[in-house]
């Protein structure tokens, strides 16, 4: 971590809404095969910057790169296309599609059938079942079921497979993972993150829970009123400290 | 990770998939157990049975596109005029302007689907909730049939039209049967390997997820409308052949008739849950059930009773089974000991005690009607 050359990485993002400064002057840059949390109290910016990460806002100032060249993304798709995916809150899923169907979603395999251009889906649950189990090493009972007869973590881990079912996928975001898991599912879901940071993705990760951030996490950036009260190496710091920074009584060293 | 095993699954569970196709059939097997112990002569005779399928045809090309729709959390309650008006200018064309009767039949389906069209755009451009859209898009596609038909009856149609309604292709299946059928298979292709069928169930699983993922959602709404005034066409020909006549106030209920079968296919109102195969269960089940009221004798306008009563029953049930937590509603006494249902209670009591004592004070006094004016 924080060897090489970050995969992405911004430089003095600024991001006015009329008159409001939702970011100032903010850097970030995400390695590969690093967790990169970010932490902050509501309203610090962190949901703003990593829209602008992932192409959904474009930043008012400042410059983002991509392997170290100038990079521009004018759509939520540029950033699908050069590897950047996120990984929303509510899991953006169709509860009443199968996992497979889920994943493929917006982007089915089709087939030829007598001319007509059908939906292969004997291929796309072959692929589902291997993306899952590979990638993420999860197994689901059953791939005929709706997904919203599967778990709070299964849920998850369908839809982290639709982000990294695509092979050039370099840089996951995650907004707030574990929010809405129990204990257990949440320690599954750790683990997750833990297995694609192996794989040498640059794993972001949106997070209120400290214990979560301090148990998977590289680098932890801190982000206060809307500019970078710091990033630490999660281990040379201190839940207290991380803390004092989000409040704003303690500064980085 | 290994997230196999979370818990076994419950009975409901597991048979949660079935439920649409063997709701409908239970309720099948028990109009052919009453009707077997009742009526058994006169309903199980051959050209009986071939008259239930024979209104089933009917219903079978609109439930199929009406599963679609319900699916997207639509509904279309414009049917009955889209049939009534194809079919009116249908029947123009040959009678008046002496159109070939496959040309007319085709332009008719045309129209539909324009219809269709003009439902549709009228939900996702101008942002009209489907149920207002489409009741106000009834009045004026009705208000059209009776403009051009004015209180006229066209009838005596070319063999073609008359096939379409009501010919014997097979030596058992009659011809719109024939046609019904293909429409669904058709229908259950569409669903499970197109497009449209995936994103028909994923906006209406989740319209947000959707729009996220890069679906068309509003164009996608829209071919569902499509499909569905095409299929409301062909019904409207399909009824212009089985009674060799048209007139503007046909299909009056077809609406109903066919969101009733829908439902009770078990399609959900909510959206996302579509079956196909459950609405032709539905649909013969509500041609069954008003072929044995009418095997019954029973008074015509019963089954408008009947086919209330088994709309709210289904999706009474459908909801039941859904809900996952049954914990609060475990009996019957708790649900008396609510005491939001207990005031519940006390107005009934009210309502139907004043109705009964203005009752027995109006026969007390008694006299006779002197009608007014």
């Amino acid at each position: 971590m924080g060897d090489g050359n970050p995969i992405i990485s911004m430089h003095g993002i600024v991001k006015k809404f009329g008159g409001v400064v939702a970011l100032n002057d903010v850097d970030l840059a995400a390695y590969p095969g690093e967790v990169l949390a970010i932490v902050g109290d509501n309203g610090a910016g962190k949901s703003t910057l990593i829209k602008i990460l992932t192409g959904v806002y474009q930043p008012t100032e400042g410059r983002i790169e991509l392997d170290q060249k100038p990079f521009e993304m004018s759509n939520h798709s540029d950033a699908i296309e050069n590897g950047i995916d996120a990984v929303y809150q509510n899991l953006a899923i169709a509860d009443h599609l199968t996992p497979a169907e889920n994943l493929f979603l917006g982007a089915e395999l089709t087939k030829s059938f007598a001319g007509i251009e059908l939906l292969d889906n004997k291929t796309m649950k072959e692929q589902a079942i291997r993306v899952l189990k590979d990638r993420l090493g999860v197994q689901l009972k059953s791939m005929d079921v709706p997904t919203e007869s599967l778990s709070g973590g299964q849920r998850q881990a369908v839809a982290i497979a639709r982000a990294v079912r695509h092979d050039d996928l370099r840089v996951l975001v995650m907004d707030e993972p574990t929010a809405a898991l129990g204990p257990q599912e949440t320690a599954r879901t750790l683990d997750l993150i833990k297995t694609l940071k192996t794989q040498g993705l640059a794993v972001i990760v949106i997070s209120h829970s400290l214990d979560d951030v301090f148990e998977i996490s590289d680098r932890i950036h801190v982000q206060r009123r809307g500019q970078c009260a710091g990033v630490v190496k999660t281990a040379e710091t201190t839940n207290e400290e991380v803390l004092g920074m989000i409040v704003g009584t303690k500064t980085a060293a | 990770m290994n997230t196999t095993n979370t818990s076994s699954q419950t009975l409901s569970e597991r048979a949660a998939p079935y439920v649409s196709f063997l709701g409908p059939m239970a309720m099948i097997l028990a109009i052919l157990l009453f009707m077997g112990v009742v009526e058994p002569a006169r309903y199980f005779r051959l050209s009986n049975l071939n008259q239930i399928l024979l209104d089933a045809a009917l219903y079978m090309p609109m439930a199929m596109a009406m599963t679609f729709v319900i699916t997207q959390r639509g509904i279309d309650l414009s049917i009955g005029s889209v049939a009534a008006l194809s079919s009116i200018i249908m029947a123009f064309l040959i009678k008046q302007y002496g159109f070939p009767a496959w040309s007319a039949a085709l332009i008719a389906l045309c129209l539909g689907a324009l219809m269709g069209l003009i439902n549709g755009l009228v939900i996702t451009k101008f942002k009209v909730p489907d149920l207002i859209g489409t009741l106000a898009m009834d009045l004026v596609y009705r208000g059209f049939a009776l403009v051009i038909a004015k209180g006229l009856v066209l009838a005596r149609f070319p063999d073609m039209i008359t096939e379409i309604g009501r010919g014997q292709s097979l030596i058992f299946l009659p011809t719109p049967v024939v046609i019904g059928l293909i429409t669904l298979v058709g229908g259950y292709v569409l669903l499970k390997s197109t497009y449209f069928g995936r994103y028909t169930i994923a906006i209406g699983s989740n319209p947000e997820a959707s729009e996220m993922t890069g679906i068309a959602v509003d164009r996608h709404r829209v071919y569902a409308y499509v499909l569905m005034g095409a299929m409301a066409a062909l019904a409207g020909i399909m009824l212009t052949g089985k009674l060799n006549a048209i007139q503007a106030t046909s299909a009056p209920y077809f609406n109903l008739h066919v969101i009733a079968a829908v439902v009770v296919g078990g399609t959900s109102l909510f959206g996302g849950r579509a079956s196909i195969v459950g609405s032709l269960a539905g649909v013969l089940l509500l041609s069954m059930m008003i072929n044995a009221l009418v095997t019954l004798r029973i008074e015509f306008f019963w089954q408008s009773v009947a086919s209330g009563v088994v709309i709210i029953f289904s999706v009474a049930l459908y909801t039941w089974l859904q809900k996952k937590d049954r914990d609060g509603a475990a009996s019957l006494s708790a649900t008396f000991k609510n005491p939001d249902n207990q005031k519940l209670a006390k107005m009934t009591a009210l309502i139907a005690g004043a109705a009964i004592i203005l009752s027995i004070i109006s026969l007390l006094l008694g006299g006779d009607a002197n009608p007014s004016g």
